[in-house]
């Protein structure tokens, strides 16, 4: 072996690290042992709470009006007959009460705690007396009988849109769960179903929902995807590597790349005890996808060596590799993880600041996989040609390699051809762009988050549509003292609040404590309709307050009002989870608080799943684009210093930021929302999508700085060989993304879509208006007028000239 | 006292020195089995008890939520037999907002017989016929089921079928740890519960402590009664302390001023004396 490796630092580097490749060897495989060891300690968190960081006040306050009213999050069945009759006849109030039965004997339920028209009670003023009696013992058996119950259940105004549809179409069965099962949530909705599909059943359709069996199934929702998705990203990436190189070293060392980075990235997850989100299942396949990338760099670099020198010994093979290739892997590695680290720096949610950390070390520890153990693997093996470059590559043809090589070569010449074409292509592309852009909204909604035909969408639709709705605020009222919620001017501040709540867009009910108080003093008053108000006096509602509690369980109105009668609850409901609806109706609510509750006596607060959902949704927004603009500066820096020029920088960004801008006119013009899913698809897309451009510039430079060759053999060495690695490293991520795109949780689909279509932009935009502008542009960081033993200094001002030049030249 | 049970010592060593002898494989473990009394027996001997025919007593209720929040209610409440029959009547005497809200409840002698039950709101000046309560009900917002109060410190024996199944101590005291099963799913779900096993006094015949469960077999309460003393005469337990383990609400009832022997008018038991007071 001859020595002039040695000559640079990066020669003795890679000198002494093939010296010693099975150590490498060795401890890469032992970094991916020691990692995989923490795999089994990896929990999941699906629940809506965990988008939101623990110590935010907005969830440290929701948490303590849980405590505090010890609200849950029951699970609901509903039953719907769209009949004349609604729900109010034999055979559907038999169906409730079956359900109701029977929901008791799931597992994880608890049966004490199961409301439905068969467990409540009609409170019945009448001349010598007040009755408080289950609306029915046992269902009826006659239509008159259930005319009757319909009347009753009717004159119950707090059941009316809660408890029943206000048009008597539906009934709800509500149940908590055992504190013990809350964690097993998926298994009993599972059983709920299951149970459902046995109700004996004629007209009725019945759904499942409710907040405990959303995140119940979510977490088999994930799983399923998660063990679909996996498998299939690792499949489709060995295929696209195949067919890169064809042998199976090519195919097999960038997958233990793909090892280490799973393993750092999730190993690492589970050892720092981060739980696995929804969004988690989206970090193996971009890993994957991306981890390659490097590996199919060196491996084609190297088998472009093989070529070039049959004759050199394979240590020598990979040094030649490795010195070409480790500061542009080192380069778009550095750039990719900026792209995470700026979604971990402006992101608020835990499980994307989550995300961006571990994808940020896994993309690490992909570096460190191509810098060491790639190298290190490939002097173990003989020297070996890959028929994908069989001939020779002589940096003046793309004859020696195959069609994809060539069809990259035919899309160089082209753009040389025309580069005032290309750029003005380019410039109307992003004219549209901006003004689709403008089109675009920040939205989000739950339910989104499944298929519109998964039952628990279609549940919630119905809920929606039949009942007062599933999304909801809490206002918390409080009082100085003990017992200030039985004073009579507190409880009409807190009816006249319900009355003005109940006229905003999208809420359709309202309930407090008040609404207990008046349907008391109006059984009290043989239930005459003038007596359903406010008690005046505040010992009346004392007294009414102890006689309900003689009736009903001590914990009855504990989602109601706290147990020394100083805190109340109202609680506003709204048929629309749509992040705009919300919005509307938290910023009037803060209003009217400010107005009508900020005395020292009495104040209230906003809280409830709307104003959790307020809270991270409304951060979205203004985080992405800070996300973006950290990712830009990140990777403008990074290549700036990396190639020591500005231009080199900014030229570097440049196709990024014409694919970030085209993905916002999609979505602007196809509405797709900027939301949870779709938010963080644009700091990876520029991370990622600016390795087309790293790659193109630094290899030009090599070409042109270094070789000393002029721009057009410069561009026609850098189309078959750099671009066709390019083209192998665009597929492999396109299709990585792609296989997110086929998976079953519509954001994962969104995002993965969004960031295949951007990478897509980057890489032909970095293929022909990068091109096209460096043509133009002549930058300096290029120097290639120093190349005067080249025909062709000064480059002819009219562009149509050159492919004949090129051509001559060949 | 004393003497009693130094005789009862003095017996059970005779008999086990006896059975020693006649069964000298037998360990004294399975004789304490065998002279154990049934669920049946020890049931009976519950229910035996003497309660006195009326009583009057105050009753303070400590009620306390899953927060540690408390609410302390205090009442002055009357009951007398009239032979199968049972008058109960409630005067609440603080907090001041309520006081003068009063129960008045008929528990007739026929099992399945609907009780009758009347509400005195002195805000309204009313009374008012109430529903009766269901016997799984809870008792004013207590950790109690009607049941649970109804019986005082006894027991139905017709609802459960009564197991021994051991001897423990509680609070030092000798008890027969009994199991009771509701004798079917329809009484399960009256009452509220699926088992309960109850330590019931060797001696005295009152239960000392209970464990409920729901009627799927979740841990549902524990009961425990303190503080028993001899009241003219009468063994009187003086506070159940409650706690559900589903909600974590607590309830400790404290009995005080308990008189046997006072007379108790007939007339307390009606709608003048609701609107009266005591």
């Amino acid at each position: 072996m001859n020595t002039p490796y040695l000559e640079t630092q990066a020669g003795r580097f890679y000198w002494t690290l093939t010296a010693y490749p099975k150590t490498i060897l060795f401890l890469g495989i032992l970094l991916i042992l020691s990692g995989a060891v923490f795999l089994p300690k990896m929990v999941k968190d699906t629940t809506s709470e965990a988008a939101i960081p623990v110590n935010d006040p907005v969830r440290v306050y929701r948490d303590r009006v849980k405590d505090v009213f010890g609200l849950k999050d029951p699970v609901v069945i509903a039953v719907i007959n769209d009949g004349p009759n609604g729900i109010f006849n034999p055979q559907s109030l038999s169906v409730v009460s079956w359900i109701t039965e029977r929901i008791s004997e799931v597992p994880g339920i608890d049966p004490d705690r199961v409301t439905s028209l068969a467990t409540e009670n009609d409170i019945i003023g009448t001349e010598d007396g007040m009755f408080v009696d289950p609306f029915f013992e046992e269902p009826p058996t006659v239509q008159e009988e259930a005319d009757r119950i319909r009347q009753a259940v009717m004159d119950f105004d707090l059941y009316v849109g809660s408890l029943v549809a206000r048009d008597g179409r539906g009934t709800l069965i509500v149940a908590e769960l055992l504190k013990d099962a809350e964690g097993q949530a998926d298994e009993v909705y599972r059983q709920l179903l299951a149970m459902v599909q046995q109700a004996p059943v004629h007209e009725e359709e019945i759904h499942v929902a409710g907040e405990g069996a959303v995140s119940g199934y979510l977490v088999s929702y994930i799983n399923a995807d998660a063990q679909r998705l996996n498998p299939l990203a690792a499949f489709v990436i060995t295929i696209v590597l195949f067919f890169a190189y064809r042998t199976l070293r090519g195919v097999f060392l960038p997958n233990l790349m793909v090892l280490g980075t799973l393993s750092a990235a999730l190993g690492g997850m589970a050892a720092a005890g981060v739980p696995f989100y929804v969004i988690s299942n989206a970090l193996p396949v971009i890993l994957i996808a991306i981890a390659v990338a490097d590996g199919i760099h060196i491996m084609g670099e190297y088998y472009e060596q093989v070529e070039a020198h049959p004759d050199v010994s394979q240590r020598e093979l990979v040094i030649r590799t490795m010195l070409k290739m480790w500061r542009p892997v080192m380069i778009t590695s550095i750039t990719t993880a900026s792209g995470f680290i700026g979604i971990r720096l402006a992101s608020y949610m835990p499980p994307m600041k989550d995300f961006g950390t571990f994808a940020a070390i896994g993309v690490m520890t992909a570096l460190v996989f191509a810098l060491f153990v790639i190298p290190a693997a490939l002097v173990l093996v003989r020297p070996r040609r890959s028929k994908m470059f069989r001939g020779g590559f002589n940096g003046h043809s793309d004859q020696s390699v195959d069609w994809f090589g060539r069809l990259m070569g035919v899309l160089g010449r082209s753009v040389i051809r025309r580069p005032g074409l290309v750029l003005a292509i380019g410039g109307m592309v992003v004219v549209a762009a901006v003004l689709g852009a403008l089109k675009l909204e920040v939205n989000e909604d739950r339910i989104k988050n499944f298929q519109d035909t998964e039952p628990i969408a279609v549940a919630d639709r119905a809920i929606n549509r039949i009942f007062d709705g599933t999304t909801y605020f809490d206002i918390v009222i409080e009082t100085q003292e003990p017992e200030g919620l039985f004073r009579p001017e507190y409880l009409r501040r807190i009816e006249a609040m319900q009355r003005f709540f109940e006229t905003l867009p999208q809420v359709k009910g309202t309930t407090s404590i008040v609404d207990f108080l008046k349907q008391m003093n109006r059984g009290m008053h043989e239930d005459r309709q003038e007596a359903y108000q406010v008690p005046d006096d505040a010992d009346l509602v004392a007294q009414y307050f102890l006689i309900y509690s003689a009736s009903g369980d001590p914990t009855d109105f504990e989602e109601y009002v706290d147990y020394d009668y100083r805190l109340a609850n109202l609680r506003v409901i709204m048929d629309s989870g749509l992040f705009t609806d919300e919005e509307v109706v938290k910023e009037t609510a803060e209003q009217y608080i400010r107005e009508h509750f900020s005395t020292p006596e009495i104040t209230a607060t906003l809280s409830g799943r709307g104003s959790v959902d307020y809270q991270w949704v409304s951060q979205i927004g203004r985080n992405h684009f800070r996300g973006v603009a950290i990712a830009l500066l990140a990777v403008w820096l990074v290549a700036s210093l990396s190639f020591r020029s500005v231009t080199a920088g900014t030229l570097s960004v440049v196709s990024v930021t014409i694919s970030v801008l085209l993905i916002y006119a999609v979505m602007g013009v196809l509405g797709i929302w900027l939301g949870v899913g779709t938010s963080m698809f644009a700091a990876i897309a520029i991370g990622v999508g600016v390795d087309f451009a790293v790659h193109t510039i630094d290899r030009l430079k090599m070409l042109v700085h270094d070789q000393k060759r002029n721009l057009q053999e410069a561009f026609a060495q850098l189309f078959p060989s750099t671009g066709r690695a390019l083209f192998f490293n665009f597929a492999a991520i396109l299709l990585g993304f792609g296989v997110l795109a086929t998976s079953s949780v519509p954001p994962l689909v969104r995002f993965g879509s969004l960031i295949g279509l951007s990478v897509s932009a980057s890489f032909i935009a970095s293929m022909t208006i990068l091109p096209a502008l460096i043509y133009v542009m002549k930058p300096a960081f290029l120097r290639f007028k120093r190349a005067p033993e080249r025909r062709e200094t000064i480059l002819p001002p009219e562009p149509a000239i050159v492919p004949a030049e090129v051509d001559k030249e060949r | 006292m004393k003497k009693r049970a130094a005789i009862i010592a003095f017996f059970s060593a005779l008999i086990l020195t006896l059975s020693a002898l006649v069964y000298p494989a037998r360990s004294s473990a399975q004789t304490d089995e065998l002279n154990r009394p049934t669920g049946d027996e020890i049931a009976q001997r519950i229910n035996a008890r003497n309660e006195g025919e009326a009583v009057s007593r105050t009753l303070t209720m400590e009620l306390m939520d899953r927060t540690g929040k408390k609410r302390v209610l205090v009442t002055r409440g009357f009951r007398k037999y009239y032979g199968e029959e049972k008058h109960t009547v409630v005067f609440y005497e603080s907090p001041k907002n309520v006081k003068g809200t009063a129960f008045l409840t008929y528990d007739y002698a026929e099992a399945n017989g609907d009780d009758d039950q009347w509400l005195y709101l002195p805000a309204l000046r009313k009374v008012l016929r109430i529903s009766a309560s269901d016997r799984g009900d809870y008792f004013l917002g207590t950790d109690f089921t009607y049941d649970d109060i109804k019986k005082e410190t006894k027991v139905g024996i017709e609802d459960y079928t009564w197991k021994t199944i051991g001897e423990e101590k509680v609070d030092g005291h000798r008890t027969f740890k009994v199991e009771t099963t509701p004798v079917n799913q329809k009484v399960a779900k009256e009452l509220g519960y699926g088992r309960v096993v109850r330590w019931v006094d060797a001696e005295i015949w009152i239960v000392r402590k209970s464990e409920f469960w729901d009627v799927r077999g979740n841990p549902l309460k524990t009961i425990h009664t303190k503080d028993i003393r001899k009241v003219q005469g009468i063994w009187t337990a003086h506070q159940f302390e409650a706690e559900n383990q589903k909600t974590g609400h607590k309830t400790i009832l404290t009995l005080s001023d308990v008189d046997y022997e006072s007379k108790v008018a007939d007339d307390i038991f009606t709608e003048r004396a609701l609107r009266r007071g005591i």
